[in-house]
């Protein structure tokens, strides 16, 4: 009975604290929050992205014209809900003039819908790569200076079907919205471009086993020219290594990659079963450009190894950040003056690793597009450049029929069909027929 | 006597008064927190009545939690079912549910019963996961609104949303308090003690764990309710096990034969998160060893009455071995 | 269609096999002393990376299972002396014990080896294909290799429980322990020798399925259901009944895979649920 008593007062004098609690945020200084997954199986998202924008805080000396910089780093340990209060906390407790992140698909997605009820406070949108962030769901105070799961892969559709010559291709991809995006992307730049069909087969997410896939695959590969690897982490390495364990290198040409299978940090897991690999990115480690080598070698001098597009996503939003800072003078507290100057932002090709970008009107990046490959430089794995395409937005090569593009079906796990009867059938519904016959004129793309 | 009694009513009705008056008093970051802490405490009193009145360990609560957030989300963002069907028929699935699997979880005890509710909590963690079609699989149902009582937006207005909750939320630990001083509390103590004789004396020992899990059920899906309400969304992460982990992890924390323990536990836990987040990204060490310091060194009220829980259970079950293995380890 | 049915059989063969590698562990620990341990997936996973530091720094593989094997056997030692011990037989205690240890030792493994997934090299004798006379199909000579690993730890458990004195006097432990303890059998050391015994098989399960699939933190979560669910099936404490539990579970999950791999996960529980419906102590399990 009394330890009762005494936890109960505890309890109410905690209570009375935190009630009475406030916040006690400075006026000079500018603060920006950064939110992702730092720990927890998503951390490699996370603190990816926080060590890029450290990075970029870095060559900034923390401040803005003598103004400190101050950062508040939460952790959503990949759980939406957590998110969501460390959002609130942050604009509440912390009163930050900037978000930066978060990471994740489904993060993104909650994000989003968070800004939507917050507007008057800036959010830089990290790695989330899930279109209607940026299209059906687009808000006036999120700017994503990153991409979209099709942005990306439209064209490396287009470049197996007329560079590779592939006819048939097998998506094998984890069973969430982000692969499905990837695979939609892809289905449209293969199959409107003179490929004839695409099959996809979803395993669950966290998938131990592959050998049953890789079973199914053997069995295919006599009708179908090539596989794509449409997940990312873990996956990928089980991938590979059951890949060659079951012997499909033999029976396949490379594997092709989604955008998260060869990324520098897969690389050095992946060894030697990754040359030769293609996917398609808005940045590759392998750019030669003075932007890219100044931030591949400063981050590898602070954290000891060479950085990803995660990191890479964290830099280019400080960077935009600043530009923008610089257009408003500074005046971070007029929240809608920041915002708009967000999504004026441009960067050429020597300020962001990435190459040259500018926003469109729903705060998506328009950007190149790189088809790449691994190849073995100095006794070390990269990504190469095979083909460049310029000028590439969220909606590739719909970039006129935005609202055609944006009322057709959301994508799903089937959505658009992958055989090319079907799909075209599709497209006739929205994109019309002038469309289709323009397609069948000029042999796809007009690129 | 009475002058407890006095008293108790008295602290009572501050308390309650203290809680009313928070969206006055309070800033609105611990207005969240609040809010936060009641619907997570719901689930964490499920697994606690459980756990208290019949002595058995559940992770499968967060089921019935997220049951009602999914139903929610896919009522209101796909059919658009005006407040206040949602919820009703999110809570009503979740104990049809729980009227499923009661079926077969009634007939296990101590271990088993904590596995087969791992597994089964599981089971519904897959299902959402790779129901795509009604589910949106991993990526979860977003844009979820909360509604509008008596004219005021819950949505808009932290203070209106706390209200509302905190409302229900006495509702049921009022229910659940009720129960417990209930004849049919007393009857599920009895069976927590010693099932053997309450079989001897006739009860219908089955049906009473039967409806014990359905209650526990109801609970955890009202919080869910408010889960969804409040986050706006819903995915497989709040049926995974990692969701029902931190709930025993609350309930072992502030008490786990408690109804003020679940709410404490859950307070600390959440608050601790929060805390912890700005210092270390270590939050699942530490919390790993406050656990294993928490269920080994807890203060005699919490461990004794566990040993006691189990003790009983133990004792009729595994042929003795356990307080033969007391007495051996005893004499070691 | 034939081929793929073929293919799912070895595959759930193998797969069966890595399960009851795995679950042996944890059937053993039950038996004796009726405490699910729920650090078995954590010590998998850890087990999994320190013999991948092992191959890395010396290249030897069998270094490495050994070494995974005796880390988690020395961790499963001091598991039970100091922590389980003091939870004197009380049931439930022992059990968040174990589970807390387990959230300690996933963090720990996060902080040591960092979130990226690793795995291990298929050691270069082990690698390959085989051609399986009869049915000539091409399998991966590593899965083989899981299924032999399992076909001896059998045999070997099963010599070491009827034939060995310290196997009957387990055996003996786990059918009568008054009588056992009452012959001046110092029981506790029973217990600890077990354990120590689940641990390594634990550990080296996980450099197996290290080299088989990938490391990763998370994997001890994974890992944990599934070997929940292999002796769930079978029933806990019996060694046949794991033995039968793991094959339901590989079969299940290779055929779920290959045919309809959108619902596996789901399939794969879905088993569970009829068996416990059907008899709530699992296929062999007795009732306790």
């Amino acid at each position: 009975m009394k330890r009762k008593n005494w936890v109960v007062m505890i309890t109410v004098i905690f209570f009375l604290i935190g009630a009475m609690a406030g916040s006690a945020a400075a006026l000079d200084e500018i603060r920006i929050g950064t939110i992702g997954p730092i720990t927890g199986w998503a951390t490699i998202f996370g603190q990816g992205n926080l060590n890029g924008i450290e990075l970029a805080l870095d060559e900034y000396n923390n401040e803005f014209n003598g103004v400190p910089i101050k950062i508040v780093s939460e952790d959503t340990k990949a759980d939406v809900e957590v998110m969501r209060t460390k959002l609130d906390s942050l604009k509440n407790r912390d009163k930050v003039h900037l978000i930066i992140g978060p990471s994740l698909g489904h993060e993104g997605m909650a994000a989003v819908d968070w800004g939507a009820r917050n507007p008057e406070v800036p959010m830089l949108i990290g790695y989330s790569a899930p279109e209607d962030i940026t299209m059906r769901k687009a808000t006036n105070s999120v700017v994503r200076p990153g991409w979209t799961g099709a942005q990306v892969i439209f064209n490396f559709g287009q470049y197996c079907a007329k560079d590779l010559g592939y006819k048939k291709i097998i998506i094998v991809g984890q069973d969430y919205s982000y692969p499905w995006d990837q695979a939609a992307g892809f289905i449209r730049g293969f199959l409107e471009n003179g490929g004839e069909e695409v099959k996809r087969v979803w395993h669950p997410v966290e998938a131990v086993d592959f050998s049953s896939i890789m079973a199914k695959l053997l069995g295919m590969s006599k009708e179908y020219d090539a596989v794509l690897n449409n997940s990312g982490g873990a996956q990928v390495v089980a991938f590979f290594k059951q890949w060659k364990q079951f012997g499909l290198d033999k029976v396949y040409p490379q594997i092709l990659g989604q955008a998260n299978v060869p990324i520098v940090s897969m690389l050095s897991e992946l060894g030697d079963s990754s040359l030769g690999v293609y996917s398609s990115l808005h940045y590759y480690d392998g750019n030669p450009s003075a932007a890219n080598q100044k931030f591949r070698e400063s981050f590898k001098k602070k954290y000891g190894h060479y950085p990803d597009v995660i990191a890479l996503q964290g830099y280019d939003a400080v960077h935009v950040a600043f530009k923008a800072m610089k257009a408003i003078d500074g005046k971070v507290d007029d929240p809608h003056k920041f915002i708009a100057a967000l999504r004026q932002v441009r960067m050429s090709a020597d300020e962001s690793p990435r190459g040259a970008f500018y926003f469109d009107k729903y705060a998506n990046p328009v950007q190149n597009i790189y088809i790449k490959k691994v190849v073995k430089k100095d006794g070390r794995l990269m990504n190469e450049a095979v083909k460049t395409y310029t000028e590439v937005s969220q909606f590739g090569p719909y970039a006129d029929m935005a609202e055609k593009y944006m009322a057709a079906p959301a994508t799903t796990r089937d959505y658009p069909p992958g055989d090319k009867a079907s799909y075209f059938k599709e497209i006739e519904k929205y994109f019309g027929k002038d469309y289709v016959e323009n397609l069948k004129k000029n042999n796809g793309w007009t690129d | 006597m009475q002058s407890t009694s006095k008293t108790k009513a008295t602290l009572l009705l501050a308390s309650l008064a203290l809680m009313i008056a928070v969206p006055w008093i309070a800033s609105d970051y611990f207005v969240m927190m609040c809010i936060r802490v009641m619907y997570f405490g719901m689930l964490t009193l499920s697994l606690c009545f459980l756990a208290g009145e019949l002595g058995v360990v559940s992770l499968m609560q967060a089921s019935f939690f997220g049951i009602s957030g999914y139903f929610i989300a896919i009522l209101q963002t796909q059919y658009q079912i005006p407040f206040p069907i949602p919820p009703l028929v999110g809570i009503g699935v979740a104990v049809l549910f729980a009227a499923l699997t009661g079926l077969l979880v009634i007939r296990v005890q101590g271990i088993y019963f904590l596995m087969l509710t791992l597994v089964l909590g599981q089971l519904v963690w897959a299902l959402a996961s790779q129901w795509a079609s009604v589910t949106r699989g991993d990526s979860g149902i977003t844009d979820i609104f909360a509604p509008v009582i008596f004219g005021i937006s819950t949505e808009k207005s932290k203070g209106a949303f706390y209200l509302f909750e905190l409302v229900i939320f006495s509702g049921v630990l009022y229910f659940l308090w009720a129960l417990k001083r209930s004849p049919f509390g007393l009857m599920l103590r009895g069976i927590r003690d010693s099932e053997s004789r309450m079989v001897m004396l006739g009860y219908p020992v089955a049906f009473l764990r039967y409806v014990a899990f359905i209650f526990a059920a109801f609970v955890a899906s009202v919080g869910g309710v408010f889960f969804a309400y409040f986050t706006g969304l819903i995915n497989p992460h709040s049926v995974s096990l990692t969701a029902n982990v931190e709930t025993l992890l609350s309930g072992i924390l502030g008490g786990i034969q408690t109804l003020f323990g679940a709410i404490l536990g859950t307070a600390i836990l959440k608050i601790l998160d929060l805390v912890l987040s700005g210092i270390t990204h270590r939050y699942l060490l530490i919390m790993g060893i406050l656990f294993l310091i928490v269920v080994m060194f807890a203060p005699k009220g919490a461990a004794g009455a566990l040993q006691r829980l189990w003790d009983s259970v133990a004792s009729r079950s595994s042929r003795g071995i356990m307080s033969v293995a007391k007495r051996a380890s005893d004499d070691s | 269609m034939s081929f793929l049915v073929i293919m799912s059989l070895l595959n759930g063969l193998t797969l069966a096999a890595l399960l009851f590698i795995t679950a042996s562990g944890l059937t053993l620990s039950f038996s004796l002393m009726r405490v699910v341990n729920l650090t078995h997936g954590a010590l998998y996973m850890a087990g999994g990376f320190i013999g991948m530091s092992v191959v890395k720094f010396t290249g030897s593989w069998l270094l490495a299972i050994l070494a995974g094997g005796g880390a988690m056997a020395i961790i499963a030692l001091l598991e039970e002396k100091f922590l389980l011990r003091r939870a004197r037989g009380d049931d439930l205690i022992e059990t968040l014990v174990s589970l807390s240890v387990a959230i300690i030792i996933g963090d720990l493994v996060l902080v040591i080896w960092g979130g990226y997934p690793k795995s291990i090299e298929v050691p270069a004798l082990l690698s390959g294909v085989l051609m399986i006379p009869g049915i000539g199909l091409p399998y991966p000579v590593f899965r083989i290799f899981m299924l032999v690993l399992a076909i001896f730890i059998i045999l070997a458990l099963w010599f070491f429980l009827m034939k060995t004195n310290l196997g009957i006097t387990i055996r003996a432990g786990v059918d009568n322990f008054e009588m056992v303890a009452a012959q001046g059998i110092n029981v506790r050391r029973l217990f600890t020798i077990v354990f120590c015994l689940s641990g390594f098989l634990a550990g080296a399960a996980g450099v197996v399925g290290g080299t088989a699939m990938m490391l990763v933190v998370g994997e001890d979560w994974r890992i944990l259901t599934l070997t929940l669910i292999v002796i769930i099936i079978g029933g806990m404490g019996s060694l046949g009944g794991t033995i039968v539990g793991a094959l339901i579970t590989g079969l299940i999950y290779s055929f779920a895979t290959a045919y309809i791999p959108e619902f596996s996960l789901f399939i794969l529980f879905l088993p569970v649920a009829v068996i416990l419906s059907v008899r709530p102590h699992g296929l062999f399990g007795s009732e306790a």
